[in-house]
């Protein structure tokens, strides 16, 4: 085993497993929210990608925005939705509803893109850069500075900016902002514009690396519980080391082990993780 | 009404139920509605228990489904076992299965409860893709015909309308044990768990084992659909864990009413017919079924019953314009 090798293609999972979480991290720190179509969401936002490229002759620089508006108007669409049931806080409901949202989503994505595999092609996954024996694309590095960027980019919202105050306000007593004058749905619908354009962002920048299917997004979610469930839930820095952590171990697991049967580790993981400190699942929210 | 009445309506429920398909025509593809309809019921019912009784979500039930029909196509593939011994494997591995999660499960609750159960079911998926011993990818093939021989007597099933009787009875059972469990100590437990958790406590019910026990009632239910799913397509794959068999029973449990001994059944065969003999193709058939979940959630909570009844009452109310009906609060989320 080249560990080198395997220490590259960790960090490079990682960040793509923190990028992918951040939408559910801020969701559910700011809004205490859930959302099960977040994978199906993923899928979506590399297809956008890849139909803007492929049908619109779009460049790749543009397609990423543009699957990002896409990501916005579906994370609007799901709120307003969800709106009753967000302001109940029926969390039980929410989450079969957007697992419904997921089940709809990926039937549309299979009439509007076929149920065909398909190749999303950046002008840097096709650009490999060689290091001794260690190999990587440009694509690779695009993930890790996006993911760094996404992430100081929000903490710094959040700790920083008079939006952020007003977001952690919510988070921590919806009916107390109310009070305050807080538009607590507007908080809400940005919450979800903010998880509809992140996941597709992940989906734009991560896509590349596999063939894109529209069948995919299992994966994705669950590897998304892991990194907040051990990233403690709503905690931005706990899910970027987190996502980290896991890139790693998937990258030895793969390696040592058996690359088939890296989901089902990372589930005990989960597990070890809800047995060793189940207190750490009742984090304080308010996305720190 | 007085019990003898009671049950010469159901008697004659149970026997009408029976010939139903025949009502429709009796050929073989409303054979073929009917059974699946009573296979997708019985593993809805299983769910509906920890939905409507425990007040939970679970989204792990597809993995019980499976384990009945893997256990059945393993054992009756390579074993060579008949239908008993194989529900008998069904029932005891869900069981186990059943038993492992909820020890896994029984301090979380709502949504890291359900994040969690999904998860099981996700992992399920992924071990039916890949492990040899389950066939893998490419599944189960050859599942014997349903051939029960009790020495006196045999019953060959080969096509759909010879596994009916098959099927009904099963679901029969399940009704049965579904209604003997909500009048049972342990079903009144649940619900008690359920709607005030603290009252629970103070009358001395365990809620972490009250929720263990439901989950082990709960799971062979769902598992011995698998058993029969497994004898009715005579062939299975990781697909038995896919979201469409979530999806579906989660639809049939909230669509028509919770806590309602027939929903379950209901909704299943209003999505059937639909897919069966209304259908616009399987895309489209998903975001039917995907919406129709969504909307009963978003905007009828009691389901089409309690959309119903919110009407009748709005007519009631309108006519009296005195209402005096104190009702719903907590039993809405039943």
């Amino acid at each position: 085993m080249n560990v080198g090798q395997q220490i590259i293609n960790g960090l490079v999972l990682g960040h793509s497993f923190a990028l992918v979480a951040i939408g559910w991290t801020v969701l559910l720190g700011v809004a205490r929210l859930v959302n099960f179509a977040h994978g199906q969401m993923y899928m979506l936002g590399a297809f956008v990608t890849w139909a803007a490229i492929a049908e619109f002759g779009l460049p790749y620089m543009l397609a990423v925005p543009f699957s990002m508006v896409v990501g916005i108007m579906v994370g609007f669409l799901m709120q307003q939705v969800l709106l009753r049931l967000t302001l109940k806080q029926d969390l039980v409901s929410i989450m079969i509803v957007t697992l419904g949202f997921g089940h709809v989503l990926h039937g549309v994505a299979a009439l509007v893109f076929g149920s065909t595999g398909q190749i999303l092609d950046t002008p840097f996954s096709t650009k490999n850069v060689y290091y001794g024996d260690l190999w990587f694309t440009w694509q690779d590095v695009a993930i890790v500075m996006v993911a760094v960027i996404v992430f100081i980019a929000l903490k710094t919202v959040l700790e920083k900016s008079r939006l952020g105050r007003i977001a952690r306000m919510v988070a921590e007593d919806p009916k107390l902002a109310l009070l305050g004058g807080i538009d607590v749905r507007k908080v809400y619908f940005g919450v979800f514009a903010f998880e509809g354009a992140a996941v597709a962002l992940a989906g734009a920048v991560i896509g590349p690396r596999t063939p894109i299917l529209t069948s995919m997004g299992f994966d994705e979610v669950i590897m998304t519980f892991v990194v907040v469930v051990l990233g403690g839930i709503g905690s931005v820095w706990g899910s970027y080391l987190a996502g980290i952590s896991l890139g790693l171990f998937t990258a030895f697991f793969g390696a040592l082990v058996s690359p088939a049967y890296t989901t089902p580790a990372a589930f005990l993981v989960l597990i070890a993780v809800l047995v060793l400190r189940p207190g750490g699942l009742a984090a304080k929210p308010g996305g720190h | 009404m007085n019990h003898a009445v009671n049950a010469l309506v159901i008697l004659a429920l149970v026997v009408v139920g029976y010939f139903l398909p025949m009502a429709f025509g009796g050929g073989g593809a409303v054979y073929s509605a009917f059974v699946l309809i009573a296979i997708f019921a019985v593993m809805s019912y299983g769910l509906d228990l920890i939905v409507s009784d425990l007040g939970e979500v679970s989204l792990g039930h597809p993995v019980f489904f499976a384990a009945g029909a893997y256990a059945t196509g393993i054992i009756s593939v390579r074993l060579g076992l008949g239908p008993l011994p194989t529900l008998a494997a069904s029932i005891g591995v869900a069981m186990l299965l059943a038993g492992v999660v909820g020890l896994i499960t029984l301090k979380l609750r709502e949504f890291v409860f359900s994040l969690v159960t999904y998860a099981v079911t996700v992992v399920g998926l992924t071990l039916a893709e890949n492990w040899s011993f389950l066939g893998g990818s490419d599944g189960l093939t050859g599942i014997p015909l349903f051939q029960l021989d009790l020495g006196f007597a045999g019953y060959k099933a080969v096509t759909d309308k010879d596994l009916w009787p098959v099927a009904y009875v099963l679901l029969l059972a399940v009704l049965w044990l579904v209604s003997a469990f909500r009048r049972s100590t342990l079903g009144k437990a649940a619900m008690t768990v359920h709607l005030n958790p603290r009252l629970a406590t103070m009358s001395g019910i365990d809620p972490q084992r009250t929720r263990l026990m439901v989950f082990l009632v709960s799971a062979p239910i769902t598992a011995s659909a698998g058993w029969l799913y497994a004898y009715q397509r005579a062939y299975i794959s990781a697909d038995v864990l896919s979201p469409y068999f979530l999806i579906l029973m989660l639809t049939a449990v909230v669509i028509v009413g919770r806590g309602l001994l027939l929903a379950p059944l209901i909704g299943v065969a209003l999505i059937l017919v639909q897919e069966k003999f209304l259908s616009f193709g399987g895309y489209v058939d998903r975001i039917i079924l995907g919406t129709a979940l969504i909307l009963t959630l978003a905007f009828l909570p009691g389901g089409i019953a309690g959309a119903f009844k919110a009407g009748f009452r709005y007519l009631r109310g309108k006519a009296a314009s005195k209402s005096d009906t104190i009702e719903g609060g907590a039993t809405e989320w039943r």
